[in-house]
């Protein structure tokens, strides 16, 4: 039994049970008296009588429980009639009132659907399910380095799984991309290129045709995505066993994945940095996913070149904490017994943070803001209500003489502030709805992948559950304090200021504090986001960023088999751009920096001993002239030539961070150091300027820049630095590229603005979003302010009469009214600057060059709020000060 | 073996028996089983206690209400009285059983058929 049952039974019970008692008894004792009529003896005639009856507990118990569930359904039953009586009441009351109605219904669709549209989202990214069997038992294993995740080499990889005893399957996953040729338009598609037992791992089903297992796999066969399939075969039913030509080889087609199977491309710091593969190819020597680098060589040997991503599924009953810590000990194991391996870590990341870890805090955040939103809302519902109330008072009070409880009272007030609430909810559906195709546009194309975000049931339970919560939160506090007057005061009160109002005035002022207070907190936050935000737009990358085109290309066929052909193909394509008219540079790179692939290395110094912890910089293979091009001074020593090819003394430049970190005040010219997996000693012919990398955010790092003339890949990325707009050059570059070979795909075409851009939008969403929240918060604050103040002057009209009749001059007056509002918004500001802190330590790590608590967003917030604060009073302050004693007091 | 019987048939109709005791006008419990006593002339032997659920389900069903009244000798009496959807369950029941007996007994008296 619950406790509710418990406790209507107990209330129920005497009097259910007494009526019970006194109708059987007085049924034994009738018989009793017929039978001692008809002869019997007092003992004889009340045993026949009990003998006739039957058990007579067991009768009382069966009858208790008949009339006990009777009247629960009767009491039900009444309050279905009456809710159905307040809701009645509550929406002619509501009419009655347009203009109150609508600025309620209005102020609560504005909050409810930001907090629903920002749980659209939440709900597809954080809490949707995932196209998996059991897909949280599904994790990634990544290396450690400085407590930084990084991909994992195959030997490493390999000795992990035969010591892990966590998990159940596993597959390394190795990201590729491909030319697809043939029919059409040659394109460069990204891929995978995963262990054989990918599939049955995940325990992914194809669309159509069976996909390689684990064991059995066709070295050519390959796995397309619905997209892919859509897109280039039109969706052809006979694909399987069909032969497609990828980099220049024959596959067949064994099967197509559904669109369910959304698979993001594995990144060690989680963030679905790129659109996810759209083929996935089986491994090569030792089922080892091939690399990006080179198809044909045997990976297995190789611990230190990390490329693999790896996912598994954990044994049942094998907790993720378990297998973390087991994964951990046999990383730190390995790296005892092998010191290629660089003393690393190991580490398990869960499916759902490595799908949608990096953008859960933005949206934490975002829902924290929204919350707030909200809140203000509410406040200021309530304060209008209150203000509403206040004209109602004699009724409610004459109701309460006329026998109405003041539980039902309450009620009633609370169903009319919940079918307020039910209407905002029902607008700001419609907002969400409208603002979610909005926000999906604004996106960053990192979260967009993961954003098929709608509004489903789940959604519309949410909404429903915060229109009624939110329905008590601001209906109770006036329903309590409406329902208080007696008859008395309020009848006595005859339209003058009585207890009553002084009493919701109080609580008025009350909410606005705390509506000031809340928008304060929100305000702050969105100016450190956007404070962070500009910094960002602000930073010096180092390279030129204008005018600046970018495309990649690879090679396939005759062209990709030697290094020495590469780079005589990537030469002859930059002699043929720079005679483009219109282009003024043109420079060439494997990784480009902020968007770009990015290398990193181990490396050793000539003359110095091992260090314990290896030395690790950036490491960049790029064409000589990219400097020239990018815009990166070199700032001693020089450039690479092509004269710097295979058979010359291998060389490198570095950049100034390297250099100060290595030979600090020193020339490093002429100095030698070398991978440390690699033996040849490589001499510094240059600096260069810093550059980051990773994107605004991320400070320059240590950088080692090796020639494409002495090691080149089958893929590069161009920069081309036009003299005006790329995209006017654009089309002779393409005829250009054409015109040496007609079969090049040129793919991921954009400007280094764009990439920047790019790098930059996830701080813009969230900034623009959390400001536009910001700029809600303060435009409802100062609703609210005007509301209570403008309500408080009517309220106070026949005072101000009086003190004016009395001599009180007009500048008086408005002071009095401003220095309320100012009053009220210092304690409101003081509050919320002092709650700020708290609320603004969870955008750390989410802000550059600012820090949660920076004194002037605080101060500048304060001041702004102060200003807003007086300004809304400002209308009513004058109306105080224009009241005519003579036509007020007449009354 | 034979009362058994008899209870078990009395569980199904005694709700009818209720409504039908009721159709002359409110009575008390003590009265409704004295009616059924004298009507049946005790050829149903019944544990007169089991009336009482059967009829506070009744009243839950609304087919009857009660109302406490003071009887002859002053003492406080629940009164059972017979509401218009119990009037027309009567007349239902009544229906049902006139054509549930009829089957039974024509089943019941029926000769051996003839075997072609």
């Amino acid at each position: 039994m619950n406790e509710r049952a418990r406790r209507e039974r107990r209330i129920w019970r005497p009097e259910i049970g007494a009526d019970i008692d006194e109708e059987l008894a007085y049924h034994l004792e009738m018989r009793e008296r017929d039978y001692r009529e008809r002869g019997l003896s007092p003992a004889d005639a009340r045993d026949a009588a009990r003998r006739r009856f039957g058990d007579p507990s067991t009768i009382r118990s069966a009858v208790r429980t008949i009339d006990e569930r009777a009247a629960r359904e009767r009491r039900r039953a009444g309050m279905w009639t009456d809710f159905r009586q307040d809701i009645l009441y509550a929406c002619r009351g509501l009419r009655r009132t347009p203009g109150f109605t609508a600025i309620a219904v209005l102020t609560l669709a504005l909050g409810i659907g930001a907090n629903t549209a920002i749980f659209s989202v939440i709900n597809t990214v954080l809490l949707g399910s995932l196209p998996f069997p059991d897909a949280d038992r599904l994790v990634f294993i990544w290396n450690t380095s400085d407590g930084q995740p990084e991909p994992i080499g195959p030997g490493r990889l390999r000795d992990l799984q035969t010591q892990v005893t966590s998990f159940e399957s596993f597959a390394g996953i190795s990201h590729i991309s491909f030319t697809l040729t043939g029919r059409g338009e040659a394109e460069r598609i990204g891929g995978s290129s995963v262990s054989s037992g990918f599939f049955d791992t995940l325990g992914a089903r194809p669309l159509v045709g069976e996909p390689f297992h684990k064991g059995v796999a066709d070295p050519s066969a390959v796995v397309l995505s619905e997209r892919l399939w859509v897109r280039r075969f039109g969706a052809d039913p006979s694909i399987v066993g069909r032969t497609i030509t990828l980099n220049g080889r024959p596959r067949q087609v064994v099967a197509v994945m559904p669109r369910r199977f959304i698979w993001p491309a594995i990144t060690a710091q989680p963030s679905a940095a790129d659109t996810g593969p759209e083929l996935w190819v089986p491994g090569g020597p030792g089922d080892v996913p091939r690399p990006a680098t080179n198809e044909d060589e045997d990976m297995t040997g190789y611990r230190n070149t990390g490329y693999l991503r790896s996912v598994a599924r954990l044994k049942p009953g094998v907790t993720f904490a378990q297998a973390r810590a087991e994964v951990a000990s046999a990383g730190t194991r390995l790296s005892r017994s092998h010191p290629e391996d660089d003393g690393r870590g190991a580490t398990l990341v869960g499916i759902r943070n490595q799908f949608a870890g990096a953008v859960e805090r933005p949206l934490l955040v975002l829902a924290g803001a929204v919350a707030f939103v909200l809140a203000i809302a509410c406040a200021n519902v309530a304060s209008l209500l209150l203000g509403r109330g206040a004209a109602r008072r004699r009724d409610l009070a004459l109701r309460r003489a006329l026998g109405a409880s003041r539980a039902r009272i309450v009620r009633q007030l609370v169903t009319e502030s919940i079918v307020l609430s039910v209407a905002g909810a029902a607008a700001g559906l419609l907002l969400a709805w409208w603002g979610s195709a909005s926000l999906l546009s604004l996106t960053p194309p990192d979260m967009a992948g993961l954003t098929r975000s709608g509004i489903d049931a789940r959604v519309l339970l949410f909404t429903l559950g915060i229109a009624v919560a939110v329905g008590l939160a601001f209906g109770l506090v006036p329903a309590i304090e409406l329902s208080r007057d007696q008859l008395t005061d309020a009848l006595a009160e005859g339209g003058s200021r009585s207890s009553g109002s002084r009493r919701t005035s109080r609580t008025r002022d009350g909410l606005v504090t705390l509506e000031i207070a809340v928008a304060v907190v929100l305000l702050v936050g969105s100016t450190l986001l956007v404070r962070s935000f500009t910094a960002l737009t602000r930073v010096d990358t180092g390279i030129d960023t204008h005018n600046l085109l970018t495309f990649d290309i690879t090679v396939t066929g005759d062209r990709a088999e030697y290094q020495s052909r590469q780079v005589q193909f990537y030469d002859s394509l930059i002699q043929r751009l720079e005679a483009v008219p219109g282009v003024r540079a043109v420079g060439a790179a494997v990784t480009l920096p902020i968007g770009g692939d990015d290398f990193g290395t181990g490396y050793l110094v000539e003359g110095r001993p091992v260090p314990k912890t290896a030395l690790r910089a950036g490491y960049q293979i790029v064409m000589p002239g990219y400097f020239h091009a990018m815009g990166i001074p070199i700032r001693r020593g020089r450039d690479f030539r092509s004269s710097d090819d295979r058979k010359a003394p291998p060389i490198v430049l570095v950049n100034e961070t390297l250099a100060r970190a290595q030979w600090p005040g020193q020339d490093p010219v002429g100095r030698r150091v070398r991978f440390d997996d690699d033996g040849q000693w490589m001499t510094i012919v240059g600096v260069v300027g810093d550059i980051r990398h990773l994107g605004p955010s991320r400070p320059p790092r240590p950088e080692l820049y090796q020639s494409v003339t002495q090691r080149s890949f089958p893929f590069i990325a161009f920069v081309v630095r036009t003299e005006r707009d790329p995209y006017d050059v654009m089309p002779s570059i393409r005829r250009a590229v054409v015109s040496l070979d007609p079969d090049l795909p040129l793919s991921g075409v954009r400007t280094m603005d764009e990439h920047v851009a790019r790098a930059l939008s996830k701080p813009k969403f969230l900034s623009t979003l959390v400001a536009s929240f910001g700029g809600l918060a303060v435009s409802l604050a100062i609703v609210g302010i005007y509301g209570m103040m403008a309500w408080s002057v009517t309220e106070r009209r026949q005072e101000i009469a009086i003190r004016m009749a009395l001599g009180a001059s007009r500048e008086k007056m408005l002071t009095m009214v401003l220095g309320r509002a100012l009053f009220l918004a210092a304690i409101g500001i003081s509050l919320g600057l002092a709650i700020a802190p708290l609320a603004t330590r969870t955008l750390s790590g989410l802000l550059y060059g600012i820090t949660p608590t920076d004194p002037v967003a605080f101060a500048a917030t304060g001041v702004a709020l102060g200003a807003v604060a007086a300004l809304s009073a400002l209308v009513p302050a004058l109306r105080a000060a224009r009241v005519q004693p003579a036509a007020v007091v007449k009354y | 073996m034979h009362d058994r019987t008899t209870v078990d048939l009395l569980q199904g109709t005694l709700a009818a028996l209720i409504l039908k005791s009721l159709s002359w006008g409110p009575l008390h419990g003590y009265g409704i089983a004295r009616w059924i006593e004298q009507i049946t002339e005790d050829e149903l032997l019944v544990e007169e206690g089991s009336l009482y659920p059967a009829l506070h389900r009744l009243q839950a069903r609304g087919l009857v209400t009660s109302e406490w009244t003071l009887s002859e000798t002053n003492r406080r009496v629940r009164c059972y009285t017979l509401t218009e959807h119990g009037r027309q369950q009567l007349r239902a029941e009544l229906s049902r059983w006139e054509r549930f007996s009829e089957v039974v007994t024509r089943a019941l008296q029926s000769r051996r058929p003839k075997t072609a």
